[in-house]
């Protein structure tokens, strides 16, 4: 009969089971780790996408460290100050204001403005392209163009624009993620404000040169550095810089600036300042 | 016939120029000298504008321990200090000189030659590292440096590499048939350094029988002995070559001298011999100019520093079908960007090619046929080096034996699905190297 088939089966499962369950049971409760609770909120309330921008691996290590050592100091760059004012709720403490960064490219070199080197033919990637030669734009520190970074950011916040990388400035967090994925190191952390000028060129080159490679290069003219009235820009190996501790943001400089794409760019408003030099 | 034992292709000879002889190239109107000839640091500028200078004399001081002097390839005014597009794809700091057209020599350079017996071992090595020589194969690695093995280690085998295993390539095949006496010489004096303990080798792929032939004759007497070998590409890749000769295998992490063995480049030899018994510094070059697209083929004695531009018009200009320029062979070399770029003491050629297969994105997905596991020289999966870079799993390539690969193109050459295996390894090199620069920063 069926029953008779099935009784053995049954029970001897049964009884395995049963042993074993027990022996989780015990082992459960011998060897019992105490977490607190506190960790699991905490991790709750963090973003959870694992950037890494806290300097920690994962937003649970995070967590873990926060909740330990009740430091107001660590900041998720992130989560921004809502996330700090939550935090520190939570845990019953002041947290600090986390000075939110910005992705920003140092490059005007689009398909445009930068010469050509040579039909690159090869694998599409940034990294293999410097591999087989300067790239394909002239200019050997500018943005290469095939859109390496794009793959590392978590937060969709890049894109290709007409050769170039386009960073929303919405979506970035400043989680750095791009900043190690660019060969040549032309994209940088910034401090994120309303209104900020920034030199958006990275070539070291001297003037002459710079401007043979593309025609949105800063040529170290010094015409910014002598209009500034703050002393705020400051030019360092054939490239001008903005201090932007000493940047009153008035925006003289982009008036002088002779580059035929201005070199000197305004966050938030970059087609403005590309419509006045045209006008 | 002797060979490697694993893997290699055979791609189409090509050898167009191999009876065409060496041709001196008149000095052009101006030269650029790039500081940057050798592997390891850059040379140091000795010279600026307006400097009158001499042909021999230094202009780039080697700055550290793996680096190599530069010198000015004919008398006149250096025009200007600049970086300058560089044939391996990057931008060096280059020295251009216009030329005087006296073509003096500095004090004491090129000499009557002199027998280099009365030399010792250090005043033989010294005068290498003064010459600026480097390895003329195409790595360019600091000859001196090469021949100082650390005192543990004995060298029991000396190979001279005359496989020009590269397709077009003709440059060594007609030293060795034109200047034999030289190439010997240099051996010979390769050799003394290790106080006559090693044996020397000559290895030559078996389509040269002519400068096998005439190697045998000249080489009777010192006991060198000339090795025939199998046409077959990466002959004349340095591990291929000592596996193929002794049958010494060099393994992951190790150099040739843990095995005993010491490689020396044909065009090395004879700057080793002239730089010794002549005095004279490594100014100058055989490299073949070849390809279907030029005017006229021909192996060239050009002086460092004369630019790809130049080299054309004396070659009778390239046709308007050339859509690649290629530094070095089709195998290995390096497709160049701009004409600009000058000659430099590791261009063993320049090849002029209509290549129709040039197309964007032409790469299809792996089929896992297997054909560059049986090509690679290295017993490496190629395939699979390159799929996991185009996944970017960096953490476990190094187990994959990435850093084995000798970047022969073997495998690229095979491939049905035409990937760039080669160039996936390279940019998984890169990012590796980024990933330990970043980790240790």
């Amino acid at each position: 009969m069926i029953s008779e088939a099935f009784i053995p089966a049954v029970s001897s499962l049964g009884a395995v089971a049963l042993t074993l369950g027990v022996i989780i049971h015990y082992v459960s409760k011998k060897f019992h780790v105490e977490e607190d609770p506190m960790v699991t909120i905490v991790n709750d309330i963090l973003p959870g996408v694992n950037c890494g921008a806290c300097g920690y691996p994962s937003c649970g290590q995070f967590a873990e460290v926060l909740v330990d050592t009740k430091d107001s100091s660590m900041t998720c760059p992130v989560g921004g100050s809502d996330l700090a004012a939550k935090l520190g709720e939570t845990l019953g403490i002041t947290m600090a204001e986390p000075k939110p960064q910005i992705a920003v490219l140092l490059c005007q070199g689009d398909n445009d403005t930068a010469k050509e080197t040579a039909e690159y033919l090869g694998i599409q990637d940034c990294w293999a392209a410097t591999q087989a030669f300067v790239g394909p734009k002239q200019c050997r520190y500018s943005c290469v163009g095939l859109g390496s970074c794009i793959a590392y950011c978590d937060f969709n916040a890049m894109s290709l624009e007409n050769g170039l990388v386009v960073i929303d400035k919405d979506l970035c967090t400043g989680c750095e993620a791009c900043i190690s994925a660019c060969p040549t190191g032309v994209l940088v952390m910034q401090e994120k404000k309303a209104e900020r000028y920034f030199i958006a060129c990275n070539s070291h080159d001297k003037g002459a040169a710079t401007k043979k490679a593309c025609e949105a290069g800063c040529i170290a003219c010094q015409k910014c550095v002598k209009v500034c009235e703050d002393n705020a820009i400051v030019i360092e190996n054939f490239l001008a810089r903005i201090v932007q501790e000493k940047c009153t943001a008035c925006g003289k400089c982009i008036d002088v600036c002779p580059t035929k794409v201005n070199c000197i760019r305004l966050e938030n408003d970059l087609k403005a300042v590309k419509q006045k030099k045209a006008s | 016939m002797k060979t490697f034992k694993i893997g290699g292709v055979h791609p189409p000879e090509n050898k167009l120029t191999e009876h065409i002889a060496i041709e001196v190239m008149p000095v052009p109107a101006e030269l650029a000298i790039s500081l940057n000839q050798h592997l390891g640091k850059p040379a140091k500028p000795l010279v600026k504008m307006g400097d009158e200078v001499r042909k021999g004399q230094l202009i780039g001081q080697a700055d550290g321990f793996i680096s190599a002097n530069v010198h000015a390839s004919t008398s006149g005014k250096v025009k200007a200090v600049k970086p300058h597009p560089h044939p391996g794809g990057q931008y060096a700091m280059t020295v251009f000189i216009t030329p005087d057209g006296k073509d003096e020599w500095a004090e004491g350079m090129n000499t009557e030659p002199v027998d280099w017996k009365k030399f010792s071992r250090e005043e033989i090595i010294q005068k290498i590292k003064d010459a600026g020589i480097v390895g003329m194969g195409g790595a360019g690695f600091p000859t001196n440096v090469k021949l100082s093995p650390p005192p543990d280690k004995s060298i029991d085998t000396i190979i001279l590499n005359g496989a020009e295993c590269e397709p077009f390539l003709t440059a060594d095949h007609r030293l060795m048939v034109e200047y034999p006496k030289e190439v010997i010489a240099g051996l010979d004096i390769i050799a003394s350094l290790f106080r006559g303990e090693a044996k020397s080798f000559i290895g030559i792929e078996s389509n040269k029988q002519d400068a096998i032939d005439t190697l045998k004759k000249h080489a009777a007497a010192s006991g060198i002995e000339v090795v025939s070998l199998k046409t077959k590409y990466p002959q004349g890749a340095e591990k291929q070559l000592i596996n193929a000769i002794t049958g010494r295998t060099i393994e992951e992490g190790e150099l040739p001298f843990d095995k005993g063995c010491l490689v020396q480049n044909i065009g090395t030899a004879v700057a080793i011999y002239e730089a010794v018994c002549m005095n004279k510094p490594l100014i100058e070059r055989v490299l073949t100019v070849s390809g279907m697209e030029i005017g006229q083929r021909k192996n060239i004695m050009a002086r460092v520093g004369t630019t790809f531009k130049d080299l054309i018009a004396f070659c009778d200009n390239m046709s308007a079908k050339t859509n690649q320029i290629i530094s070095g062979g089709p195998m290995m070399g390096k497709a160049i960007f701009s004409l600009d770029v000058p000659v430099v003491k590791t261009t063993s050629g320049i090849l002029f090619l209509n290549n129709t297969a040039l197309e964007k994105s032409k790469e299809r997905t792996c089929i896992r046929c297997g054909k560059c596991v049986d090509v690679c020289p290295q017993g490496l999966g190629p395939w699979l080096l390159a799929n996991v870079a185009q996944m970017r799993e960096f953490d476990d390539i190094q187990l994959y034996g990435l850093a084995n690969c000798t970047e022969c193109g073997s495998c690229t050459f095979v491939c049905p699905s035409k990937r760039e295996l080669v160039h996936w390894i390279k940019y998984a090199k890169a990012l590796v190297n980024n990933r330990q620069k970043r980790k240790s920063a």
